[in-house]
């Protein structure tokens, strides 16, 4: 993780060393775990409780969008349910806001969760017996907000996600992709720093799920929200996530931005999963380039100066253009003014194909 | 000991305590019937104060707007039929007791669903006493209510009442235990009270279901209504029994319509009305 970022901005939701177990011995298996430091496997044999998290830790800063990514059963649905004690973490500290929810009471937690954390459903809920627009204020509704304050709000609201013009209609008259709409309507309308989004999107078609995708990005950046993203689709992630954690069976794989996620997979689950991932948009420059010395020995009679300059944030698609201009096989990657590394042809195809770095530098 | 001998102790117990339950309780059991025959009277005084082709008026107009013109029609058409067969005094009188019986078995009913559907062990003990009351012969409802209460409708009333009340119980817990998960989660992350949760959550999705537990209870008090014309309900049942000991074929097929025709109606208005509830929470 970057720590350097860590530091520079405020931790909104921190997760530390949580756990959850189920089953119907899980609290011997809870002692066992901090005793003894249980295992996954050996908490299953020997107490028959399921590990749906274990040992997570996540840190969710102020205005990131983070994404959870994980096949079914990976436990991503039970760790974003954590965050607002939807199910109670049977081992470990979850802080939000600085407060530690696991020691808020009823009152508190109810409070913590209308005003600070929304939610978004991968069923969207909205109640089929009230308007979209009821439904948009519902939130605001259970506050005790008076009714024309959170109509005005609710229809604000409506009118970010594009659905003025349905306001006095009912969820049934409504396509899938305009009923998530109203879920992130209803959501946005209390205005919560933190938005929990439960596979928002993965029910709608591959067309409108996309559009959803770079909408509720820019929403998010525009509100200056957080929000914890789950997804089982790590191209939705690498669209909307400003940075990643893959989990599997319970356990968080790897966390890191879509660029180190690709580039440096933790492990072959990980390696796995991008193996299909389009890398043209994600590698950058610094991650495919030669250093200038090893460029200068195998090629000596190509000046480096010569040759078209970029920055090393340049992603492969814009290198691949910058070559294309050029008359040269080759690229200049330039920072504070200097020269510090050489993307050739054979760089690109290596950037393109997903070899490790370790292996470029070796070619 | 013979078992024989212990049955007939038995009997001998439930003999006693009986009398001594209609000796002594005179107390509780006369205002009781009072105040049973109060609401009956009042229902029926109520049907009885216009003539009956203003009930037939606002039974059409009830069926026209909750089902359509037609059904209206056929409704305010059956009424009126009612009365030409000159059962009229009988059909409203046994319309008022099922409307009492229904009303009270509702009154009783739907608390106890509600609990029913939120407590589980609750839930668990009731379902055997539910069993039993819908597997027992309702005559057998008709004996303890005439010892204590005596002939007359407030009998027919409290053993109407107790066929009654099961399917509102029943289909009132099950409408609560049913709220789609889902909408539970969004109610929990939504910072709901427990009472909020109940009212705007779990409420809307129980209606339906509340709906079709009324629909049952009406249906069940009709089939009572005409068993408790042997304890002197008055009304269509007790012109059928009369009718039966008399081998009046004629009045008893005449009775046998009316009640068939109150029942109908009556049916298909809750049953519209429930599924116009349920229509509106699609």
């Amino acid at each position: 993780m970057n720590t350097a970022m860590n530091d520079a901005s405020e931790v909104l939701v921190d997760c530390q060393n949580v756990w959850k177990v189920f089953g119907s011995r899980a609290p011997a298996a809870v002692k066992a775990i901090s005793d003894r430091n249980l295992s996954k496997k050996q908490v299953l044999q020997e107490f028959n409780c399921v590990v749906g998290v274990c040992d997570a830790s996540i840190q969710i800063r102020r205005g990131e969008i983070f994404c959870i990514m994980g096949l079914s059963g990976s436990g991503k649905s039970t760790l974003v349910r954590l965050l607002n004690r939807l199910i109670e973490p049977s081992l470990g500290r979850i802080t939000i806001k600085g407060k530690e929810i696991s020691k808020l009471n009823a009152a508190e937690l109810r409070d913590m969760r209308a005003r600070h954390i929304g939610m978004v459903f991968q069923s969207v809920a909205l109640l089929p017996n009230r308007t979209v627009l009821e439904n948009a204020a519902f939130g605001l509704e259970v506050r005790g907000i008076p009714k024309e304050v959170r109509n005005k709000t609710a229809k604000a609201a409506l009118d970010q996600v594009g659905l003025s013009d349905w306001v006095s209609r009912y969820p049934s008259e409504l396509s899938g992709g305009m009923q998530q709409r109203v879920g992130l309507a209803r959501a946005l309308a209390a205005d919560p720093e933190i938005i929990l989004m439960d596979e928002p999107f993965s029910a709608l078609d591959p067309l409108i799920r996309r559009q959803l995708q770079d909408e509720f990005r820019q929403l998010t950046k525009s509100l200056g929200k957080s929000s914890v993203f789950i997804t089982h689709d790590l191209e939705e992630a690498i669209r909307i996530g400003d940075r990643i954690a893959i989990m599997k069976d319970g356990v968080i794989v790897q966390v890191g931005t879509a660029e180190d996620i690709v580039t440096k997979p933790a492990d072959d689950y990980v390696s796995d999963f991008v193996a299909g991932i389009s890398r043209i948009h994600l590698v950058k420059a610094h991650s495919v380039m030669t250093p200038v010395a090893e460029f200068k020995s195998s090629q000596p009679n190509c000046g480096v100066d010569a040759l078209l300059k970029t920055s090393p944030e340049a992603d492969i698609g814009e290198l691949i253009d910058l070559t294309m201009k050029s008359d040269r096989d080759a690229v200049a990657v330039v920072e504070n003014g200097a020269i510090i590394g050489v993307v050739t042809i054979r760089g690109l195809l290596r950037g393109v194909a997903g070899a490790p770095a370790a292996e470029l530098v070796a070619a | 000991m013979d078992i024989s001998v212990m049955a007939d102790t038995f009997d001998a117990w439930v003999d006693d305590a009986l009398s001594w339950i209609s000796d002594n309780g005179d107390w509780v059991f006369d205002p009781f019937r009072a105040a049973l025959e109060g609401a009956y009277n009042g229902v029926l005084w109520l049907l009885q104060l216009p003539p009956f082709y203003v009930i037939a008026l606002i039974g059409a107009l009830l069926g026209w707007r909750l089902i359509n013109a037609w059904a209206g029609a056929l409704a305010g058409v059956a009424l009126v039929f009612c009365s030409v067969m000159g059962l009229w005094d009988q059909t409203t009188s046994t319309f008022a007791l099922v409307v009492t019986a229904t009303i009270l078995a509702l009154l009783v009913g739907i608390p106890i669903g509600i609990v029913a559907g939120f407590v589980r062990w609750f839930d668990r003990a009731l379902e055997p006493v539910l069993d039993l009351i819908q597997t027992l012969p309702p005559y057998i409802y008709l004996l303890p209510a005439i010892a204590l209460l005596g002939f007359g409708p407030a009998t027919a009333l409290v053993a109407t009442f107790v066929v009654a009340m099961p399917p509102a119980i029943r289909l009132t817990a099950l409408g609560i235990r049913m709220t789609p998960h889902p909408f539970i989660e969004l109610g929990h992350a939504s910072g709901l009270t427990s009472w909020q949760m109940f009212v705007k959550i779990r409420l809307p999705f129980a209606i339906p279901s509340v709906m079709a537990g009324i629909n049952q209870s009406l249906m069940m008090a009709f089939g009572m209504v005409v068993i408790a014309g042997i304890v002197g309900s008055g009304g269509l049942g007790e012109t059928i029994y009369g009718a039966i000991r008399t081998l009046d074929i004629a009045t008893s097929i005449n009775a046998a319509i009316a009640i068939v025709i109150l029942t109908m109606v009556l049916d298909r208005l809750t049953q519209s009305a429930a599924q116009r509830t349920e229509g509106r929470a699609k």
